[in-house]
């Protein structure tokens, strides 16, 4: 029954060439939006090297002093997480390191601006980078304040010329020289949080661990035993952020230090919606970003709608014949939506292919450093999901009224239901 | 003859329900980007009020170094830049330098407060700046030596923060009061928009940095002129050199063009995405409505045949099918102007009612033109009818 719906579905998109062209090119294009936003999405937030462990992860990025009136909001300062967010026992590692920052290195007269980011040894253990070759600097090289770095694989290209074998060689940044003791693949500039060109130690930088100030330019990313401990680890981490005193002597007005430790997702939307409280906003996210995308497929949903009405109205007299023979109106409305899936279908393959082509694009555009867009798994099901959603969204009203004829006036070719 | 076709439309509302559902939503869109379009192009189109293109930033950061030497050793390096052949001016200003990203807004009033101009841009900044920026001022002067005594510190206003201030009369030696504390007027500029091109222009106000000040706080950064020509070569020259002078500093040196390229680039990026999408939706409209419409005629032939027969003319026939379109539009244009007209009644986005006008305008004007394309092969095919093969289908 399947088998001849489908060649039915396929004789019908054949009959009338032009109007299958238009069905298609709607559905393919809007598939392929849709897809290439998720898979933007998905690679900033979901588990991609080198935050592999998104499930286990947690990042602490934004502080607000808060007052009732006032409120300042920065990053935290190294000192802050040394002395209130080092020592938690929950997590398994707790890692702290600065905001990517740029230095400038030359080579020959040549300006190489680089993005640099402080750490320590723990960003190497809580996080998953590939590496090419060499290796992460040790806990005793952060304690020594030793002088080296780990450059991703274009930097070195850029600066050595080449992007093996350089192990020992020197960089310098900011008339500042490192020994080069690892390569890592090169990390996206979605990654906000982990990405740079060169890792260096943090007791190299300028951060100041005695310096009373709360508000500085770090971060702490903390690693949960197994995934089933993030709450606990959140629960400590809020316990210690409130036993921390009041810095009541910069900002009298200071009522509360807000500061929480939230998954890789939580982290980004808190940041995209300003929500300074304890709920990150992802459902409300969610909400906006299903509303938009609802909104976003209406507007193709209903040119699809008002075609495949008027298509449907040219197999009147097919459908006579079929209710004259005893069809319910059941097998009718079953029939058009399998025609209608059968088609959206076509135009997901279509849309999938589009958006592979588009992420392409901008992967060589080089509009954001070092991406590798590229369709997986779940960016897959998204986009049958959405198919299935756009089939039965578009196929339905017109299925619907047309199993409202009656038989006698669809045989004369009357086309308005009664 | 038009009254006959809203009759004939609205009669099949029922049927038509969804064409003018898809021509509000395609109104709503147009509208939405038309808005976004003329927001940009007016703020692109103002005059940014100084000039960029030699221009660079200079960025020191003592780190943890202590607070007592620091603004010593930025006068060193000031000494030594201006020293340099290839620079012609260095100044002092606060970190909001143009098209930096970092932005100030503080209320400047009259010194009664009866009169309060919201997020004024406030700019702390040496002399030598104007040399650096090329600002042209309108009246008055620019900050010079004659301000080293003077009681109130001395500002220089944007025309616009001037005029609303003090309407009708000179603003020159009035004073104004920012952050509880008072300023003497004494010159006046066209314009000074630094937070970019294809932002909203607002108030700004120059604040003269005194001389005596014994802290950096106030104006951090450095901006510098220099000779055209000069490039990667004098960076390097001039990072070393500041290195050396300044140990244990971070420096970094970036040119306000690239800034400027830089910010475009981030605010065009989804603008132009938005744009292709919309633009997509769009043609989406268009083609829906084309096929719909073909359909249509094919299904009316014998009513259009009877038409023909009882001598209505070609021209006739296509004007009904053409009319009938844009009637349908009217319906979903009034549905949607309904719903726009609510952006400039409610204020949502503080953006002038003028902007949502024009776009309006543009969007109904893009409306009636995509069903006037939309309508003329379909209308052409209808005029073809010949009656006596339409007849005799039926």
């Amino acid at each position: 029954m399947l088998f001849s719906y489908l060649k039915i579905a396929w004789k019908v998109l054949l009959r009338r060439k032009f109007f299958t062209a238009i069905s298609l090119f709607g559905i393919s294009f809007t598939l392929m939006i849709l897809l290439v936003v998720y898979a933007l999405f998905d690679f900033a937030v979901g588990p991609q090297m080198p935050e592999k462990r998104t499930d286990r992860l947690l990042f602490a990025h934004s502080m607000y002093i808060w007052g009732p009136k006032t409120e300042n909001q920065s990053s935290a300062s190294y000192s802050f997480l040394e002395h209130h967010i080092r020592p938690l026992r929950t997590p398994e590692k707790v890692s702290i390191s600065t905001s990517t920052g740029t230095a400038v290195a030359y080579v020959g007269n040549q300006k190489l601006k680089l993005d640099q980011k402080y750490t320590d040894a723990e960003f190497w253990q809580v996080l998953d980078f590939d590496f090419v070759e060499g290796r992460p600097y040790s806990a005793s090289e952060v304690r020594d304040a030793a002088h080296v770095a780990v450059l991703n694989e274009t930097t070195a290209r850029r600066y050595f010329g080449a992007d093996r074998g350089i192990l020992g060689r020197t960089l310098v940044t900011d008339e500042i020289r490192y020994q080069v003791v690892g390569v890592v693949r090169d990390v996206p500039a979605t990654r906000d949080l982990t990405y740079a060109d060169v890792w260096l130690p943090i007791t190299t930088s300028t951060q100041d661990i005695h310096n009373a100030e709360y508000m500085g330019s770090c971060m702490a990313i903390l690693l949960a035993r197994t995934p089933q401990d993030v709450p606990a680890v959140q629960q400590e981490f809020a316990q210690a952020v409130a036993r921390a005193p009041l810095p009541t002597d910069v900002y009298k007005w200071c009522t509360e230090v807000r500061l929480y430790a939230g998954s890789l997702l939580a982290t980004h939307v808190r940041d995209f919606m300003g929500k300074d409280g304890p709920d990150p906003g992802v459902a409300r996210f969610a909400q906006l970003g299903t509303g938009l995308g609802l909104l976003f497929m209406l507007l193709p949903a209903l040119s699809l709608i008002n075609i495949n009405s008027s298509r449907i109205r040219e197999r009147s007299s097919e459908i006579g014949v079929r209710k004259a023979f005893g069809a319910t109106s059941g097998a009718l409305v079953r029939q058009f939506l399998i025609e209608n899936l059968f088609l959206t279908l076509l135009g997901g393959l279509l849309g999938l292919a589009l958006a592979a082509g588009v992420l392409h694009l901008l992967n060589t555009s080089g509009l954001i450093a070092y991406t590798e867009f590229g369709l997986n798994g779940r960016v897959f099901l998204g986009a049958v999901l959405a198919i299935l959603f756009f089939g039965i969204l578009s196929g339905v009203y017109p299925a619907y009224k047309m199993s409202k004829l009656q038989a006698i006036k669809a045989l004369k070719g009357e086309s308005t239901a009664a | 003859m038009i009254r006959h076709l809203f009759t004939l439309i609205w009669n099949r509302r029922r049927a038509n329900f969804l064409l003018i559902t898809e021509v509000f939503l395609a109104f709503v869109v147009l509208f939405v980007v038309g808005s976004m379009l003329v927001y940009n192009q007016q703020n692109y189109r103002t005059p940014l009020g100084f000039g960029y293109e030699q221009v660079w930033r200079l960025d020191l950061d003592p780190g943890s170094l202590p607070e007592a030497g620091r603004l010593a050793t930025v006068r060193q390096v000031m000494t030594q830049l201006r020293a340099l052949p290839e620079v012609v001016a260095v100044s002092r200003t606060s970190f909001n330098t143009p098209f930096s990203g970092s932005s100030n807004g503080s209320p400047v009033s009259t010194q009664d407060e009866k009169i309060v101009v919201e997020h004024a841009s406030g700019h702390s900044v040496e002399d030598p700046l104007r040399e650096v920026l090329e600002l042209p001022l309108v009246a008055g002067r620019w900050f010079d030596k004659r301000d080293d005594g003077a009681a109130l510190r001395p500002a220089v206003l944007s025309r616009a923060l001037a005029e609303q201030l003090f309407p009708g009369q000179s603003p020159l030696g009035q004073v104004v009061d920012r952050n509880d504390e008072i300023f003497r007027i004494v010159g006046l500029v066209e314009q000074f928009r630094a937070d970019g091109d294809l932002e909203e222009p607002r108030p700004a106000i120059f604040l003269r940095v005194n001389p005596q000040d014994t802290t950096l706080n106030e104006a951090s950064t450095l901006l510098l002129r220099v000779r055209p020509g000069a490039g990667a070569e004098l960076e390097r020259r001039m990072s070393t050199g500041i290195l050396a002078t300044a140990k244990g500093w971070n420096v970094s040196i970036t040119t306000l063009p690239e800034q400027r390229a830089a910010q475009l680039k981030r605010t065009l990026t989804p603008l132009v995405a938005l744009g292709l999408v919309c633009g997509f939706l769009i043609l989406n409209v268009a083609l829906g409505l084309f096929g719909v419409l073909w359909q249509t005629i094919n299904q009316r032939r014998a009513e259009l045949g009877v038409r023909r027969a009882l001598g209505a003319t070609a021209g006739a026939i296509s004007g009904q099918v053409l009319g009938e379109l844009l009637v349908l539009t009217t319906f979903g244009l009034v549905l949607g102007l309904l719903v726009a007209a609510q952006f400039p009644l409610l204020g949502v986005f503080s953006i002038k009612a003028s902007v949502y006008f024009t776009a309006m305008l543009l969007a109904a004007a893009g409306l009636y033109l995509l069903a006037a394309i939309c309508a003329l092969y379909p209308s052409q095919l209808a005029a073809r009818i010949q009656p006596a093969v339409a007849l005799r289908e039926e």
